[in-house]
C-alpha cells in the first residue's frame, strides 16, 4: 500500500521516472528512502554571488529578460528570517532550522531545513545540500521555543524573485534588526544585494547543474555566481 | 676580375627581379580571385569577406613595399630599359608573356609602358606650381609656414585631448564593470548562513538560558520546603528567586 502511495506520489509531483536501469534504480531507492524517512528526499542546487546596489537595476533588466515572469515588474518580496538553533552534548552538535515568514503576506510561514553543504569535485557545477521546506502556521516559532530550541540569529531580506523554469533567482538586500521586536528598525549590512540561484529538485537530478551554469554564464560579468565553500566561510 | 663581379651583381639583380615577379603575380592572383567573386557572388557576399579581401591585398602590398626597400635589393633606379627597336607586327611571344594584354611591341604601348616621367599635362601643372612657389616672398612663406604649423599643432592638439577623453572614459567603463565585490559575497552569506554580524542586538539571550536553572532551583526548594528542612534559608532564597524572574507580575 505504501509503496503504491509513494509511487503514484513520485509519478505526480516528479514526473514519470525515466526508464533506463540505473534510473529505475535511483528511482526506486528514492522511493524506498521517502519511506523510510518519512519525507521525499529533496536536494537543493545553489549557485551564490553578489551584485553591488548601484548594478542592481542593470542586473534585474537582464534577468528580466532572461527568465519567464518578464512582464510587469519583478515580483518583490519582504522576508523575515530567523534561524534557531539546538545544541546538543558535544558543540559540533547543532540542530538548525530556518523560518522565513512574508511580510507582504502575513499568513506565510515556512520552516526549512538544510543539511550539510556539499561542494563536491570539479565536474559538479553547483553546490547540492539536501533540504525540506515545509510551510507552517504563525505559531511555528513558538512550537519550536517549547521543543528548546532557541532564536540564534534573524535578519530581514527585501529583494526581488524571478523564475525560469525551475531554477529560481533571488536579489535580495539583507538588512540587520536592530531592535529585537521592531522590524521596520533595520539597518542594511552590506552594500551589496546577495544573488542566488537555486533549484530544489528530487536526488539524483545532476543534468541541473549544468543548466544552471549555463544560466549563471549569461549573467556574467555582472554577478559572478559561483559554488561558495561554505565551510570555509564558516571561519571567521 | 671585372667580368665575375659584374655576373655576380647580374645574379642579384635577377634573383631579385624575380622575386618581385613572384609577388606582383601573388598580388594579380588575389585579385583577379576578388574580382572574380565580385562579379559572381555579389548577392551572396557578405562585407567581412569583402574586408577581408581587402586586408590580403594590403598585406601583398605591405610584403612588395618591404621587399623593394629591404637590403638585399640593388638600386633599381640605377638601371634602365633601353629599347631599341619597335615592331608593329603582333609578336606571340610578349603576348604569352603578358596573357593577351599587350600583343606587340609597338609605337602605341611603348609610350605609356616605358614612361619614366609624368604626362605632358601633369608635368605642365606642377611646373606652374613650382614657379607660383617660386615667385612668393620667402618671409611670406616663412609666415604662412609657422601660421599652417601652428593649427597643425593645435589640430593636433585637439585630437590628443580627445582621445585621452576616450582612453580615461573606457577605463572609467570598465573600472565600473566591477559590480560584484568577492568581500560582500563572503559577508553576505557569512551573516545569512551563520548569523555573522546579526546577533549583536539581541541582549535576551543571557536571561533567558539563565532563567530554567533558577526556577529549578526554586522548584528544588520548595520541595525541600515540603520536606521540612532549614525554612528559613528556603524563604529567602524564593525572594532572591523571584526578584531575579525577568517577568515580574504587577
Amino acid at each position: 500500500m505504501a509503496l503504491n502511495f509513494m509511487d503514484v506520489f513520485y509519478r505526480a509531483y516528479l514526473g514519470e521516472p525515466p526508464n533506463d536501469a540505473l534510473s529505475k534504480s535511483m528511482a526506486n531507492s528514492v522511493v524506498t528512502q521517502a519511506i523510510q524517512g518519512g519525507i521525499a528526499p529533496y536536494q537543493e542546487y545553489l549557485l551564490q554571488g553578489s551584485i553591488v546596489d548601484t548594478s542592481r537595476d542593470v542586473l534585474l533588466h537582464r534577468l528580466q529578460g532572461l527568465c519567464d515572469n518578464a512582464e510587469g515588474m519583478p515580483q518583490k518580496f519582504q522576508d523575515h528570517e530567523m534561524v534557531f538553533m539546538m545544541r546538543g552534548n558535544t558543540p559540533q552538535q547543532i540542530i538548525s532550522f530556518r523560518v522565513r515568514h512574508s511580510l507582504h503576506q502575513r499568513q506565510n510561514w515556512v520552516l526549512r531545513y538544510t543539511g550539510q553543504t556539499e561542494i563536491g569535485d570539479k565536474n559538479r557545477q553547483t553546490l547540492v545540500r539536501t533540504c525540506c521546506d515545509v510551510a507552517t502556521s504563525d505559531n511555528v516559532v513558538q512550537f519550536l521555543n517549547e521543543m528548546g530550541f532557541r532564536l540564534d540569529n534573524e535578519f530581514i531580506a527585501k529583494g526581488f524573485f524571478f523564475h525560469k523554469g525551475r531554477m529560481r533567482v533571488t536579489v535580495s538586500k539583507i538588512y540587520k534588526i536592530l531592535q529585537h521586536d521592531n522590524l521596520d528598525n533595520l539597518e542594511q549590512l552590506t552594500m551589496s544585494h546577495l544573488v542566488e540561484l537555486s533549484v530544489v529538485a528530487p536526488v539524483g537530478q545532476e543534468q541541473i547543474g549544468e543548466d544552471m551554469k549555463a544560466f549563471a554564464e549569461q549573467l556574467k560579468p555582472l554577478v559572478q555566481l559561483d559554488k561558495i565553500d561554505h565551510r570555509r566561510l564558516q571561519t571567521f | 676580375m671585372n667580368n665575375p663581379m659584374q655576373s655576380k651583381e647580374e645574379k642579384v639583380l635577377e634573383s631579385s627581379i624575380e622575386k618581385l615577379i613572384q609577388r606582383v603575380q601573388d598580388m594579380k592572383n588575389s585579385l583577379g580571385s576578388f574580382i572574380m567573386k565580385l562579379e559572381t557572388e555579389y548577392t551572396s557576399m557578405t562585407w567581412p569577406t569583402v574586408l577581408d579581401n581587402f586586408a590580403l591585398l594590403s598585406g601583398q602590398l605591405n610584403t612588395l613595399g618591404r621587399l623593394l626597400k629591404g637590403d638585399g635589393m640593388p638600386t633599381l633606379r640605377n638601371h634602365i630599359l633601353l629599347p631599341l627597336a619597335l615592331n608593329p607586327d603582333r609578336d606571340p611571344e610578349i603576348e604569352k608573356l603578358t596573357e593577351g594584354r599587350v600583343v606587340a611591341f609597338n609605337h602605341d604601348v611603348v609610350p605609356d609602358y616605358l614612361r619614366t616621367k609624368p604626362e605632358p599635362e601633369v608635368e605642365e601643372r606642377s611646373q606652374q606650381l613650382i614657379t607660383k612657389a617660386v615667385t612668393v616672398m620667402a618671409d611670406n612663406a616663412q609666415k604662412q609656414l609657422t601660421v599652417l604649423n601652428k593649427i597643425t599643432s593645435n589640430i593636433l592638439d585637439i585630437i590628443n585631448s580627445h582621445k585621452d577623453d576616450w582612453e580615461s572614459e573606457c577605463n572609467k567603463n570598465s573600472q565600473q564593470q566591477q559590480t560584484s565585490s568577492m568581500n560582500e559575497t563572503t559577508s553576505l552569506l557569512q551573516a545569512t548562513l551563520f548569523g555573522k554580524g546579526l546577533k549583536q542586538p539581541r541582549r535576551q539571550e543571557p536571561v533567558t538560558t539563565q532563567q530554567p536553572p533558577t526556577s529549578m532551583q526554586n522548584q528544588t526548594q520548595k520541595i525541600q520546603g515540603g520536606a521540612g528542612k532549614v525554612q528559613s534559608t528556603v524563604k529567602t532564597n524564593i525572594k532572591s528567586g523571584s526578584t531575579m524572574h525577568p517577568y515580574q507580575r504587577p
